[in-house]
């Protein structure tokens, strides 16, 4: 008989659209029923509560789309990693669809752990000059306000091309700066320093629209007295 | 229809979840080219929502008819309802996010009594007019249902016309006059004429409301405004329902809602007879769907949505005669699936705990069991057909298959109830944990836990207490403040419900259509989401009976003899008023009636009126006999 742990998929999904703004739970969640409209042997834990074992990747923010995500998948016996990716598209709605599975090997890290550095591309209103990074972003975690130094999780440099801006972050054991707190950090700073504006309302950049990025590289310089603001966050690379 | 997306969408980014809001959930419908649109609408928010029965029903039953398309509506969340009226964006539907005010018409079901002043809020927020008699040509028909239109006159105003009983004919069917009359070009006055002649559709504005006097002489509260119209409306009845499937398509939510999981409906109505209790009144007859229907539906149901749990959902399902073999095919069925069957509305005895045990598994959290007196006599008073034998049979065989937590459900403030009852309910508390103690082993009994959960008894329309008055919540807190000192052990925890919740329920489920300004006077106070403790305004309530002149004491506590007709008189369920007023004779007496499904008629009149019968997949046995039974074992 067959070892099951040799039965391990790793499937790949996109998080586009509306679907940008489930969250992470809710992913899991959908995933999971995914998993088993598409009728796949799927294994159980034992033990007091039963569950699907499933693993998922790096969690996104509400709000942030991706286009690579990933998830483990424990099978209690082999289907063709052709098979199970038509029957998953099959049970997958649009905009949450699995693009690729493969068996991966029994050692290799968990998807949560397997890919510390993700580069994200945001799409602004408009296209900025330059886009200040601040050295150091506030982030209010469990009611305390807690000081992270950008440097220690942007990986080279945030690099802007007319209203696209495309960065890296790597994920630490003691935690992330999410991509989405850092752009605000930027647009907010842009905005402080822009001329005539004084006291930029950083909530004017709050609202992240889901809509996957297009081709923002021709779109207009920003006016000299305009708000800049993030139309889309979307993580477009995960890798070791 | 116009498409309010994308000014949804720049109001997302910083909403609470906005998932609820975003559509394209799994088992979604789609019919853009329908010519005739219907939005379906909850009136409290998503969570709440979603998974209602009457919302999943009504949107498949209209979907399923040619050139009919329905959508789904939900309130949003308080603050976002601010944030939408700031920023002037309507209320919007689910699936296409147009404005709800762009559809042909819209249904709103009333869940319950506490959401009157959402009604107003859904319509308000909609641009809607709130009064029907105010609506122009253009605007949609607004159409009520659910539990609540069985006495519809606190919401009367509001309404163009409201279905009474079970929609899944009714509505479609109305709806297809409408279409065809609107095509017509019929002004709404005329569909409205119409549609009162349709079974089961009540049209408010086609009838003047009488006072006190003129009504109890005439013996009735509504005189209609023109000859040819229908004294008296009987309920629909779906009479298809025990042959259905019980699996019909449903929407998989992204978010966490209340009930998320699969729903089937095993059996439809309860014949215990429980005197204060309107469900148990109102779904008449029993209608009971096969063993055979019931697996099929659950297993195609699970492919389907992809679901980890079900829910064998009834007034009793329990009760169910083939429920043993249908759980035990399911549990053969799910066997490694990491699927959990769940049984809600336990029966209270050692049957309905071997039924609980067969879908448990390892995992034991709490059984709840709803014995709603503490003594016998009040048990008989209200006719529920349960001993402290069946309690504690219950809890031996609970304890000792390893559940550890019970709660137990009471009323305070039935008819007939003295202190000693309150204290029989400590009485029995304190034994149940001194039984479930002795049922388990030494070293566990740490860990053993009885909880008490009192609510106020409300009266009900179209229930044999519908003539008794509530008590006051001062008098409430009284008796509370009795049971809360009568509790003697450390482990029995009592909990009860805000009287002042309890009361507006009573007037809105005893009200006449004079309620409806007192609602709408509350609603311009601000009151709204009163079913959410933390939104519950009892400040706006009382200073809109003060504007309006109503005395909601009287309506909610005065008592009267079984003569006196009722503002709902005219709405029938099918049981007679005869059928009622017995049965609060004998709770007088502390006689009690047996349920009908086990054993002989007992004349409630439904079955003659509606022409059916109680439809059961086998024969029921005798609770007492089916303990004696070999319990199945997987």
């Amino acid at each position: 008989m067959s070892d099951p742990r040799n039965f391990r998929l790793r499937a790949t999904f996109c998080k586009q659209g509306r679907l940008a703004l489930l969250s992470h739970l809710e992913v899991a969640r959908a995933l999971e029923r995914t998993v088993r409209r598409a009728g796949l042997p799927f294994a159980i834990s034992q033990g007091f509560s039963p569950h699907m074992k499933i693993a998922f990747g790096a969690a996104l923010p509400v709000g942030v789309g991706g286009l690579h995500e990933v998830f483990d998948l424990q099978l209690t016996r082999y289907v063709s990693p052709e098979g199970a990716l038509e029957a998953l598209q099959a049970a997958s709605p649009p905009d949450l669809m699995v693009k690729d599975c493969r068996y991966i090997e029994p050692g290799e890290p968990a998807a949560s752990v397997a890919y510390p550095l993700s580069t994200y591309r945001a799409l602004l209103s408009c296209a900025p000059a330059a886009l200040p990074v601040p050295d150091e972003v506030i982030v209010v975690r469990k009611k305390k306000e807690k000081v992270l130094r950008v440097s220690d999780f942007l990986v080279g440099e945030m690099r802007v091309a007319g209203a696209v801006a495309t960065f890296t972050l790597e994920a630490k054991p003691t935690g992330s700066l999410r991509p989405d707190v850092l752009l605000r950090a930027c647009v907010d700073a842009y905005n402080a320093a822009g001329e005539g504006l004084a006291e930029a309302p950083s909530g004017a950049a709050a609202a992240i629209a889901a809509v996957p990025p297009a081709d923002g590289q021709q779109a207009s310089l920003c006016a000299p007295d305009e708000l800049l603001r993030i139309v889309s966050v979307t993580r477009i690379d995960q890798r070791a | 229809m116009t498409d309010l997306w994308p000014r949804l969408e720049a109001l997302l980014g910083d909403a609470e979840r906005p998932a609820r809001y975003i559509n394209r959930e799994w088992g979604c419908v789609y019919k853009p080219d329908a010519d005739f649109r219907f939005c379906m609408v909850y009136p409290d928010t998503y969570e709440l929502g979603q998974a209602n029965q009457a919302v999943r029903i009504l949107v498949n039953a209209v979907n399923a008819a040619e050139g009919m398309a329905a959508e789904r509506a939900f309130l949003p969340a308080p603050a976002f309802c601010d944030r939408m009226r700031a920023e002037g964006l309507p209320l919007f539907s689910i699936e296409s996010c147009a404005p709800v005010a762009e559809f042909d018409a819209v249904g709103i079901t009333l869940p319950h009594e506490l959401a009157a002043t959402n009604v107003l809020e859904t319509l308000d927020l909609a641009g809607i007019p709130l009064r029907a008699d105010v609506r122009a040509e253009d605007d949609p028909l607004v159409l009520g249902g659910g539990p609540c239109a069985y006495n519809p006159e606190p919401y009367a105003p509001f309404f163009d016309a409201v279905s009474i009983g079970e929609g899944e004919e009714a509505v479609p069917e109305a709806l297809a006059l409408i279409r065809r009359l609107r095509a017509e070009g019929a002004p709404r006055g005329a569909i409205l004429r119409a549609l009162a002649d349709e079974p089961g559709w009540y049209v408010p504005s086609l009838y003047r409301w009488r006072d006190e006097a003129e009504a109890q002489e005439a013996g009735t509260w509504i005189d209609p405004v023109e000859p040819g119209l229908p004294a008296r409306i009987d309920k629909r009845l779906f009479e298809g329902f025990a042959q259905s499937p019980g699996w019909e398509p449903c929407i998989v939510p992204f978010t966490e809602v209340v009930h998320d999981r699969l729903n089937v409906e095993i059996l439809r109505g309860c014949a215990r007879g429980c005197r204060f209790c309107q469900a148990g009144m109102m779904y008449r007859p029993v209608r009971e769907r096969s063993a055979d229907n019931v697996v099929t539906s659950v297993l195609a149901g699970l492919a389907n949505t992809g679901y980890d749990e079900v829910s064998l959902t009834s007034l009793s399902s329990t009760d169910h005669s083939q429920i043993a073999d249908i759980l035990t095919r399911l549990n053969h069925a799910c066997e490694g699936k990491g699927v959990r069957i769940s049984v809600p509305s336990q029966r209270l005895d050692a049957f309905g705990v071997d039924m609980a045990g067969l879908v448990a598994g390892q995992k034991k959290g709490g059984l709840t069991f709803a014995p709603e007196a503490g003594t016998q006599r009040l048990r008989d008073v209200i006719n529920k057909n349960v001993t402290e034998d069946d309690l504690f049979g219950a809890l031996d065989a609970a304890f000792a298959a390893g559940w550890r937590r019970c709660k137990l459900y009471f009323m305070i403030g039935l008819p007939t109830e003295t202190d000693d009852d309150i204290k029989g309910i400590a009485s029995l508390a304190s034994r149940a944990y001194d039984r479930a103690k002795a049922a388990v082993a030494p070293d566990q009994r740490g860990n053993v836990r009885v909880s008490v959960s009192v609510a106020l008894f409300v009266p009900k329309a179209q229930t044999p207490f519908q003539w008794d008055g509530q008590i006051t919540p001062e008098e409430a807190l009284r008796r509370v403040g009795i049971l809360r000192r009568s509790v003697k052990h450390k482990a029995v925890d009592v909990h009860w419900h805000d009287p002042s919740t309890s009361f507006v329920e009573a007037v809105m489920s005893r009200g006449g259509r004079e309620a409806a300004a007192w609602v709408e006077a509350a609603w311009r106070r601000g009151a709204r989401f009163d079913a959410w403790t933390e939104c519950f305004d009892g400040q706006a309530w009382r200073a809109a009976a003060d504007e309006v002149g109503i005395d909601p004491e009287a309506v909610a506590q005065t008592s009267y003899p079984t003569d006196r007709v009722m503002p709902w008189a005219h709405i029938s369920t099918g049981v007679s008023a005869r059928f009622l007023a017995r049965e609060r004779r004998l709770a007088d007496e502390d006689r009690t009636t047996p349920d009908c499904t086990f054993g002989t008629c007992s004349a409630c009149g439904a079955c003659p009126s509606l022409g059916v019968d109680n439809e059961l997949a086998a024969p029921r046995t005798a609770p007492a006999a089916v303990e004696e039974q070999e319990a199945p074992h997987v």
